[in-house]
């Protein structure tokens, strides 16, 4: 069982929110959507060009949903491959250049349609980073039954995260993230704007790499030299150390992050101050309070 | 040693030993009732004297060595050498002092002290305590009372060890069959009988136990009895009764009529049906002939009846030492010779294990209380923080929407125009080691920056100064004088602790290791414990006056 038969996938998964992107091409024009789209692509297609065995698949993430850019329904793969793909006229291994216009007319469909009207709307900015985790571990699980029985793959989730985190995903991210655990996936991040605890706990939970780029202009440098390389050669690598990951509660009452507080031995539920009857399930408990001293009292002399 | 004078002896003499040199001295050794001792020749008092109780043991100089000594070792440790010098007498003088020592010594031994058996055990077995124990007491910050105070609480309590009762021991089945006699050339045959087996014998056949007190030592040693025994045909396989010349066929008589009211006892155990076990045949050369075997002497042949009597015999031996097995201890519980009789059954638990199946019962459930939950919403949301929003108008949203929009229209990938040089350059140096990504890595490593005997130095640390703030603490509320005193004792101990072990250990890691505050946390707690102590002390003092 040789390296060469081993499948290495790469799922990369781009954040495409459109508001933070419209909005970052005015703030920064030196990164926009498109020069973010290219960086990606250049991973892509290094990761392909490195071993042939290698696979790739690519999903925007948008809004509401998320749609994979490749492979698609238009690819046909394998020999068709040539006769669809408009060549680029630059030797570029074909598989490359199919891959790289797949994405292309991909998301430029999945940018340019109408998007609905309710849902993007929000008052606030903190759009969610939508079901994006959800396609790729669906496809993941699929993945043996594609490929030829008998082949491992070992797959890695790449996220390039611009807007930031969404609570209301919550539980869904965490199952996703021991799912992941335990099919061995690695998720990796590359952030580019502000940190998000919950892919700092999916990466430290999986063993991936958490990184928060300072300049946002070498994306393509900083893809290339710490997540093309897979889980194996990293070892042999010197790469950014793992950062320190928050791991303290929040509790139930103000959604504050504590480091000691009280837990009800009933429904778990966490809070920051003790109070005599749990909110969440009603039950009350009772605490021996330190006994009260009695003054003495004194004994008033009568004068007769 | 002290000196005493021999004139004042009041004690026996046992034995005097001369020409036995001490020290290079010559003199001469005193065996006495209650200690041994040893003068100086000429002089007229003893400059060595002990007491047997005192004595932990003697040992004597091996055999081929040209000098004759025995050595006393005391509990203490101590130990004196005697070298026999007489020329003549010097192995049987040392070998008589000797025995003598070795008669006398148990006598006096001192019962040790079983609570220090105990403390010594304790230490030995647990390193973590051993390491406190040097820590705290012998180094003097905490008397050895106060440390064993709490941990020996539970042993006066208890009942005696386990290991104190004492097991039967049991007989073995194969007792007779282990005795193999050995031919002594002659055609005779030699049996090796050991105490065991005799006592062995003795139980399971109380027939012989009662011939052996009858005739011996009356009518026979003890070695003429055994020989009877076994040249008896009694011993041998086959039992044919001969004459009554043999004083065993009693023995036998009494055998078979045991051997008889034992089948008509029959075994009470509803869970064992014997009776339904017969030699089933299924065809010739599949077991036993058609025929059932006779009861009467007169129909059998001469093979079937030694088979019949050999396994007659077995039985008879299997039966008689599983009975004598249970007839010490349990013959008041079960019954008669560990039959389960039927009133019993319904006690024993094992009973019950064999005739029911949990899961086959009917299921009891626990009456159980459903969990009733207001807000479970609140599981959902997890520990992230409500972060701050903000604010984006409905303009600025459109606005950035149709920007994209615009923007990616005409996407066409631009791969050769990905990455500029200079850009590149700064991402590897931030990405190379001492880059500002690389800078977290160093923080981490306190744990591999301090060498491990400082790490475990820090760990007793911890764990004494643990021990003496246990002891601290725990004496508040001061509500009696015993605890007011033992209060201000454990912070002169917290104190002094600080002083011979903290300072020290301070000033060593701030010469070798520099920057690294290891012992803040363990200051932290000793001061609290000050704080809090002198507070006790004002109160304390203005409720006086």
């Amino acid at each position: 069982f040789s390296a060469e038969d081993e499948i290495n996938l790469l799922v990369i998964v781009v954040d495409v929110n459109p508001i933070w992107w419209g909005q970052q091409a005015q703030r920064e024009p030196e990164l926009t959507l498109s020069k973010c789209l290219d960086a990606v692509m250049v991973l892509g297609n290094s990761h392909m060009a490195m071993t042939r065995t290698n696979k790739l698949a690519v999903i925007a993430s948008h809004c509401q949903d998320s749609h994979f850019l490749y492979p698609n329904k238009n690819w046909r793969g394998g020999d068709n491959g040539g006769e669809d793909a408009s060549s680029s006229g630059d030797g570029k291994y074909e598989l490359l250049s199919v891959a790289n216009n797949l994405i292309a007319e991909e998301i430029r469909n999945v940018m340019t349609k109408k998007v609905e009207g309710r849902q993007t709307f929000l008052l606030s900015s903190l759009i969610m980073l939508s079901n994006w985790h959800g396609v790729s571990y669906r496809y993941l699980l699929m993945l043996p039954f594609l490929f030829s029985v008998g082949q491992e793959i070992k797959s890695r989730i790449l996220v390039v995260k611009a807007a930031e985190d969404c609570a209301r995903q919550y539980m869904n991210f965490m199952n996703v993230i021991f799912a992941a655990q335990k099919q061995n996936i690695l998720i990796d991040a590359c952030v580019l704007d502000s940190d998000s605890g919950l892919l700092q706990q999916a990466c430290d939970i999986t063993g991936g790499l958490y990184l928060k780029i300072p300049q946002k202009i070498a994306l393509a440098q900083y893809l290339l030299w710490v997540f093309l390389p897979d889980s194996e050669q990293r070892s042999q690598l010197v790469l950014p150390p793992p950062a320190h990951v928050d791991y303290r509660a929040a509790c139930f009452c103000h959604r504050n992050l504590i480091e000691i507080g009280y837990v009800c031995s009933v429904c778990l539920s966490i809070f920051c101050n003790f109070s005599p009857i749990c909110t969440t399930c009603e039950t009350a408990f009772k605490i021996q309070l330190p006994q009260m001293v009695k003054p003495k009292k004194k004994k008033l002399k009568q004068s007769t | 040693m002290y000196l005493f004078s021999m004139a004042s002896l009041s004690e026996e003499v046992l034995l005097v030993v001369k020409k036995v040199r001490q020290r290079k001295q010559d003199g001469t050794l005193y065996l006495m009732a209650e200690r041994i001792a040893w003068g100086p020749e000429g002089k007229d008092r003893f400059t060595v004297s002990h007491l047997y109780a005192d004595i932990r043991c003697q040992k004597i100089s091996p055999d081929g060595k040209a000098k004759i000594q025995l050595q006393l070792i005391l509990h203490t440790g101590e130990s004196t050498t005697f070298h026999f010098s007489n020329e003549s007498s010097a192995l049987k003088d040392r070998d008589a002092a000797k025995e003598l020592l070795q008669q006398l010594l148990p006598k006096f031994k001192k019962k040790a002290n079983k609570e220090l058996e105990e403390k010594n055990r304790m230490l030995q077995e647990d390193p973590v305590l051993f390491q406190l124990y040097k820590d705290l007491v012998v180094s003097q910050v905490i008397s050895a009372d106060e440390f064993w105070a709490n941990r020996l609480g539970d042993m006066n309590n208890s009942d005696p060890t386990p290991y104190n009762n004492k097991q039967d021991v049991g007989i073995s089945g194969a007792f007779l069959a282990d005795i193999r006699p050995q031919t002594d050339g002659c055609n005779g045959l030699r049996y090796n009988l050991t105490a065991d087996i005799i006592e062995s014998i003795f139980r399971t056949y109380p027939a012989v136990k009662q011939k052996y007190g009858e005739n011996v030592p009356h009518n026979l040693t003890e070695k003429e009895f055994w020989t009877r025994f076994f040249q008896s045909h009694y011993f041998h396989r086959d039992r044919i009764n001969t004459g009554t010349q043999d004083i065993f066929s009693e023995c036998a008589k009494q055998d078979e009529k045991g051997l008889k009211s034992m089948v008509v006892q029959g075994v009470k155990n509803p869970l064992v049906d014997l009776l339904s076990l017969e030699d089933k045949t299924l065809d010739e050369g599949y077991g036993v002939s058609t025929t059932t075997p006779s009861t009467s002497n007169a129909n059998r042949t001469v093979k079937e009846s030694s088979n019949a009597a050999i396994i007659k015999r077995f039985n008879h031996h299997s039966a008689m030492v599983l009975a004598a097995g249970s007839r010490k201890g349990q013959a008041a519980q079960m019954g008669t010779r560990g039959i389960l009789t039927s009133s019993s059954l319904l006690l024993n638990p094992f009973f019950s294990l064999a005739i029911e199946y949990e899961d086959l019962q009917r299921e009891n459930r626990l009456k159980t209380v459903a969990l009733n939950l207001k807000k479970s919403d609140r599981y959902a949301h997890g520990p992230v923080p409500l972060q701050s929003q903000h604010y984006t108008t409905s303009q600025d949203i459109i606005n950035s929407v149709n920007h994209i929009r615009h923007e990616m229209v005409n996407y066409k990938p631009n791969l050769t125009q990905v990455l500029s040089s200079t850009a590149a350059s700064s991402a590897i140096t931030a990405l190379s080691p001492g880059g500002v990504l690389m800078m977290t890595g160093t923080q981490q490593a306190i744990n591999q920056m301090i060498p491990t005997e400082v790490q475990g130095e820090l760990k007793h640390l911890y764990a004494a100064a643990g021990e003496l703030l246990r002891h601290f603490w725990s004496c508040f509320p001061v509500n009696s004088p015993f605890l007011e005193e033992k209060v201000m004792k454990m912070k002169t101990n917290l104190e002094r602790f600080q002083m011979t072990k903290l300072c020290p250990f301070q000033e060593k890691i701030q010469r070798q290791y520099l920057s690294t505050n290891l012992t803040g946390h363990l200051e932290e707690m000793l001061q609290t414990a000050y704080s809090k102590f002198h507070v006790w002390q004002t109160r304390r003092m203005l409720r006086k006056t």
